[in-house]
């Protein structure tokens, strides 16, 4: 027997587009044509396209063909830890950037996400970091001179 | 335009090796990493190239952009990054041929397709070039409001395990990228409230984000990035390889020839760029091919043809820039500005005032992409080695460098975080096939959109029925119906023919 399709997860992108359309309909209520007719063009075939897939889900439902599961987003549940774990070392690698600077913040990101990633042999748990800390540091610092946040190691080296 | 003349220009571009050589090693380096774009690095090499003689600056600005178009399809192939917009339609195919252990002759494909579609089309714009800078004129905003739609509806066709849900994604993306202040009162739209998104998404985060973060997220799967069988035979990369890559690419000549032509037909529309010009082409190659079916598993074809056209590009964008003194894109806007500081006029007159210029350019694109080809093929055996680091090591350093170059385009924190947000979207819409592409595609697509639409309609006082009431705006729409129903067509012949 044909396995059910997890309709549930392919609800998520049209929930999320028909929310962030309801929003622009609303940011744009007030405006000249001019601002809003692109808007109001795009955002209501959007609509339309929605509308004809939750047609489309609604009748495999009837089918039995699928139902409303969304466990695909997060499967295989063994790597759901490693992934929520590099979002959430990446979240606070943006988060702590203006105190801790590029060169110690992306150290201590790529340390820890490693670490979320099950590496433990020391060499290349300290040893990648190290390297990719240092060419961020010699092309965006010195090379570049962009401006990142600079922090302990900046500071010392400058 | 005499033979003597040409030789000489060859000759003066061919003794100008000393500053082609560092613009192309430069241009694969930037254009492997997301988020270096070719106008970035110029403007960062602004001092540079204005402080040199207007010819030496002429080339090493043409050589880096065109080895930039180029190298993009590197990361599409090898770890499913684009390191460009133009370079998303590779990975289609590119990256299948990758995890079959096909990394080296996909790579090989990829370099000969640029180097030819780039040369052919620069040799076909040296010789047309009185013709083609006509070109772009029979394109008005209402032609081009199709000519965008067009794009997106191939790249959903494109997607057609499910079209519709390709569409959604393209729509979706079209309207994010109408975020931002308006062109004609600058009201905001859409910001939530964010200074930062006033000036409309930000593209690099928008790319590095919904491909890199993506692709690392749903990478730590498997330890690897390519099959088992695809290990072995990566792990065995031999030299025969690469002239494996290059008999197939001798074998496809002909698909080189014309997808390269879409590329420079489509690059000589300001605006209209490679990201457009590589999808056209690879939505025309699967619908003339004999196996349609057999586009997205990793099929040479589907190497070329983006390949070909986004390279075919390089050539066109600088038509009206020269012809007309429009640029065709940011990078050749970059371009004008230096050879305006050297006191270059662009436009008509340019060809009678300074034809060693206008033809120079050309000639030094072609020479360019003579000396490409030397450089990079060897590379291609040593870069295919790459699939075999665990995904444990590549999925960290992915998604942190490349968080780190989202900063690069504006300087602001907020584009780390928007990438990271756009990655989390990617992810959903990767797991659950709303192709990404397209969605990258409307981004791209959006602000440009919004330009020629607001035109069209304000010509008419808001009357819609502008979009059908010009001859080649509707043999355009005509297309776009047609793209849209021709696979279903053939789907129902296909069925029909079993059972006959």
């Amino acid at each position: 027997m044909k396995p059910r399709a997890p309709l549930g997860a392919d609800l998520v992108i049209p929930a999320l587009a028909l929310g962030f359309a309801s929003y622009f309909f609303h940011s744009i209520a007030e405006l000249p044509w001019e601002a809003k007719a692109n808007g109001a063009l795009i955002g209501a075939i959007l609509v339309l396209l929605i509308a004809l897939q939750l047609v489309r889900m609604a009748r495999q439902l009837a089918r039995g063909e699928g139902d409303l599961r969304a466990d695909s987003l997060w499967r295989p549940a063994d790597v759901t830890a490693k992934r929520l774990g590099m979002i959430a070392v990446t979240a606070a690698f943006i988060a702590t950037l203006p105190w801790a600077g590029l060169t110690l913040g992306l150290f201590c990101a790529m340390l820890a996400a490693l670490a979320v990633m099950g590496v433990r042999r020391p060499a290349p748990l300290l040893g990648l970091p190290l390297a990719v800390a240092a060419a961020a540091y010699l092309l965006f610092i010195v090379a570049l001179q962009s401006d990142f946040p600079h922090g302990p190691i900046e500071k010392l080296l400058s | 335009m005499s033979w003597e003349f040409l030789a000489g220009q060859f000759a003066a571009q061919f003794g100008l090796w000393w500053v082609i050589w560092p613009a192309i090693l430069l241009g694969i380096v930037v254009g492997v990493l997301p988020g270096f774009s070719p106008q970035n690095t110029l403007i960062m090499l602004l001092p540079l190239t204005l402080a040199v003689p207007v010819e030496q600056a002429f080339a090493f600005m043409v050589s880096l952009y065109c080895a930039n178009h180029l190298s993009g399809g590197i990361p599409a192939i090898l770890v499913r990054i684009p390191g460009s917009g133009g370079a998303a339609a590779t990975t289609l195919d590119g990256y299948p041929m990758t995890q079959k252990g096909q990394a080296q002759q996909a790579l090989v494909l990829s370099f000969v397709a640029s180097v030819l579609g780039g040369l052919i089309t620069t040799l076909a714009t040296l010789a047309l070039l009185p013709w083609l800078s006509q070109l772009g004129l029979y394109l008005r905003s209402v032609e081009m409001v199709v000519v965008m739609l067009f794009g997106l509806t191939l790249i959903a066709v494109i997607a057609a395990k499910d079209t519709l849900k390709a569409l959604i994604a393209g729509f979706f993306g079209l309207l994010i990228g109408v975020i931002g202040t308006d062109h004609i009162y600058n009201a905001p739209r859409a910001t939530f409230g964010f200074l930062e998104l006033y000036d409309g998404v930000p593209l690099v985060a928008a790319l590095i984000g919904l491909f890199a973060v993506s692709e690392a997220l749903v990478m730590i799967e498997e330890k690897l990035i390519v099959s088992k069988e695809g290990r072995e035979r990566a792990r065995r990369t031999q030299w025969a390889d690469t002239v494996d890559g290059l008999r197939i690419s001798l074998q496809k000549w002909w698909h080189i020839v014309w997808t390269s032509f879409v590329g420079l037909f489509i690059g000589i529309v300001p605006g209209a760029g490679a990201s457009i010009a590589a999808f056209v082409a690879y939505q025309q190659s699967r619908l003339w091919s004999k196996h349609p079916e057999r586009y997205g598993t990793g099929v040479p074809e589907g190497v070329i043809a983006p390949e070909a056209a986004n390279n075919g590009v390089t050539s066109g964008s600088l038509v009206p820039m020269l012809a007309l003194g429009v640029p065709g894109g940011t990078t050749s806007a970059v371009m004008m500005i230096v050879l305006q500081y050297h006191g270059m006029v662009m436009g008509p007159r340019l060809f009678q005032t300074n034809p060693e210029l206008a033809y120079g350019v050309f000639v030094a694109m072609a020479v360019a992409y003579i000396f490409m080809i030397f450089t990079i093929l060897p590379l291609a055996r040593y870069m295919a080695r790459i699939v075999l680091i665990e995904t444990t090591y590549l999925a960290p350093v992915i998604i942190l460098v490349t968080i780190v170059a989202a900063f690069s385009e504006r300087q602001y924190l907020f584009d780390m975080a928007l990438a990271l947000v756009f990655g989390v979207i990617g992810y959903i819409a990767h797991k659950t096939s709303y192709h990404v592409t397209a969605m990258l595609i409307g981004i791209i697509l959006g602000p440009l959109f919004e330009q020629y639409l607001v035109r069209a309609l304000r010509i008419s006082e808001g009357n819609v029925l502008v979009l059908f009431s010009s001859p080649l705006g509707n043999a355009l729409w005509g297309l776009l119906a047609l793209s849209l129903v021709l696979p279903y067509l053939r789907q129902w012949r296909g069925r029909r023919r079993p059972a006959a």
